[in-house]
């Protein structure tokens, strides 16, 4: 069952997974999956159980994009 | 000579008489057991060889109606054809049941990972539906019917579902598997359509 740090997603193994690339931000990544950059807390909600702050990603990790 | 064919008709004519009627019974006894024999893989034969039951049916009432005319002989020369179609019919039906019997099994083996699979797929894609649906813009590749599409896909899917659901409750897993890869194979289209594949 999902709690506030692990999402929904993260047991549906159809959720969409982006691996990080350097320079990229939620909000590119945003960007390009939803056309808009102002979406990128929906990105961050679902990777709260590896994601503590939106402003940090590193390339290579592995985030869900609901 | 005279008084020999005088006795000559009417004694081959008693002899025609007595021929024929000891042919009676055992035309009888030979519709008798055709019929016994169909009764007992009427049922089976009913639900897996309709057309072959129909074929039989039809020469066992040819072999009722010869008897009723009297063509004992006639009876008596069809009855190992209608025993052979008889024996043929229950090979038949006994043989597609086993085939059904063994599509179920597999059917029913199959229905336990797309049951979990299926409806992982339709959140993802509700997930993403929900998500567009309030954006600005839309990602390149994806255009407003493109969404508007997986919106509609996204209903018929989970009626769709539903019915599978419905069919294996019952039992049926042929039918609620052939549903449920119907709606898979719709769910992996439009995560295709929505760019949703991992990178």
């Amino acid at each position: 069952m999902a709690d506030e740090k692990t999402p929904a997603t993260a047991d549906n193994p159809y959720t969409q997974i982006y691996t990080v690339q350097s320079g990229d931000t939620l909000s590119k990544i945003a960007q390009k999956y939803y056309g808009d950059a102002s979406l990128y807390p929906k990105i961050f909600q679902a990777n709260r159980d590896q994601l503590s702050d939106p402003n940090r990603i590193s390339p290579g990790q592995k985030l869900r994009i609901p | 000579m005279k008084k020999l064919s005088v006795w000559l008709l009417p004694a081959l004519t008693a002899l025609l008489i007595v021929g024929c009627a000891g042919q009676k019974g055992p035309a009888e006894q030979a519709v008798a057991s055709a019929e016994s024999a169909l009764a007992s893989v009427h049922d089976l034969a009913q639900k897996y060889a309709p057309e072959q039951l129909g074929a039989v049916e039809a020469q066992l009432q040819s072999a009722r109606d010869s008897l009723a005319q009297g063509d004992y002989k006639g009876v008596l020369a069809a009855a190992p054809a209608l025993s052979a179609a008889i024996s043929g019919l229950k090979d038949a039906a006994t043989a597609k049941q086993a085939d059904a019997e063994a599509a179920l099994a597999k059917a029913k083996d199959a229905w336990g990972p797309i049951s979990t699979d299926v409806p992982k797929m339709v959140d993802a894609i509700q997930s993403r539906v929900d998500i567009l649906s309030k954006s600005h813009h839309l990602p390149k590749g994806v255009t407003k019917d493109t969404l508007a599409s997986a919106k509609s896909g996204l209903d018929a899917m989970k009626s769709a579902w539903s019915d599978a659901s419905n069919a294996a409750t019952s039992g049926d897993f042929t039918t609620a598997m052939s549903k449920a890869q119907a709606v898979k194979d719709q769910a992996t289209q439009i995560m295709q359509s929505l760019g949703m594949s991992s990178s």
